[in-house]
């Protein structure tokens, strides 16, 4: 559960830092600390799940362990649509 | 298509923080200081603060925020034992309080007639450990009944404390807990923990804890 709620965050910063662009999120790069408390497994399992649903429709979650108790959404890949730009 | 990479490097707990430091100040401006009452399931929170508001209640005009996955038994209990307020906290699943629930109730506490707020978390020794919720203090009841090595098993609860409160110390003639090791383990993860030993059936050592609660009523200094 703890795990979940953390994914269930990143959803939401990931949102908020996407905005209103029309990019579709192809994947989402989290850091773990060794000492956060995460179990980083866990997390991606519950990341793979929040991430499954509207309006993420399959980003895929990369996570990277660290040391130190951080615990952040360090990056986002986005797809654009290249003819948006004609 | 072509795919490019935003940036980010945003904390996960950055909006929680956030949060918490509003209810901090929240609280300041008001004169209310705030303990956090963390332990496993069944370490007798709820129990010792049965204890609490009978003596203390008016006294140190305590409000209580008590959180549970489910049901508001807990809070139940302890208005049976205080004509304060006791805001029930329903987290509706989640295994730990947020500090936006915390400050959702704050809305219902009228924090000019409080001088002390006391958050009972969940009942869970990992989860509520990476959550602040504006509090002052953490305090983490250890029960005799558990193993002495808990703080070694789930050394984040132990080193995010302040205080250790020792619970149901009536029963260690009936049980292997070695409260010496146990403190020794406390001691380990977190050279600054402070030990309390109590029980709230038979009242051996409430003293020292309200003694805390008197001294904590004192913004910071005397926590």
């Amino acid at each position: 559960m703890h795990e979940l709620s953390l994914a269930v965050e990143i959803g939401s910063i990931a949102e908020r830092e996407l905005g209103a662009t029309v990019s579709r999120c192809v994947a989402v790069g989290v850091d773990v600390g060794l000492d956060s408390g995460v179990e980083p497994s866990a997390l991606e399992f519950c990341l793979e799940s929040v991430l499954s649903q509207p309006p993420w429709t399959g980003a895929c979650p990369v996570l990277s362990t660290q040391a130190g108790d951080v615990l952040r959404v360090s990056w986002l890949e986005v797809e654009d649509d290249d003819r948006s730009e004609d | 298509m072509t795919v490019r990479r935003i940036e980010v490097r945003e904390r996960v707990m950055a909006r929680n923080d956030e949060l918490a430091a509003q209810v901090r100040a929240r609280l300041a401006r008001h004169g209310v200081a705030a303990l956090n009452l963390m332990s496993s399931p069944g370490a007798g929170k709820t129990t010792l603060l049965e204890r609490t508001l009978e003596v203390l209640g008016e006294p140190l005009a305590i409000a209580v925020v008590a959180g549970d996955v489910q049901t508001q038994n807990d809070a139940d209990r302890l208005s049976v034992h205080t004509g304060r307020l006791v805001q029930a906290v329903v987290t509706g699943g989640a295994c730990h309080l947020d500090a936006l629930q915390v400050s959702e109730a704050l809305d219902h506490i009228d924090l000019d007639r409080t001088r002390l707020l006391i958050i009972e978390n969940v009942g869970n020794l990992v989860c509520p450990a990476s959550w602040d919720l504006g509090e002052q203090a953490r305090i983490v009841l250890f029960t005799v009944t558990e193993g002495d090595d808990k703080p070694l098993k789930y050394p984040k609860m132990f080193e995010k404390a302040d205080w250790v409160v020792m619970t149901k110390t009536d029963l260690l003639p009936y049980v292997p807990f070695d409260i010496e090791r146990a403190e020794r383990n406390c001691l380990q993860v977190n050279s600054a923990l402070r030990f309390i030993r109590v029980s709230a059936l038979t009242g051996n050592g409430l003293t020292g804890w309200f003694d805390l609660l008197h001294r904590s009523v004192v913004p910071l200094a005397g926590v």
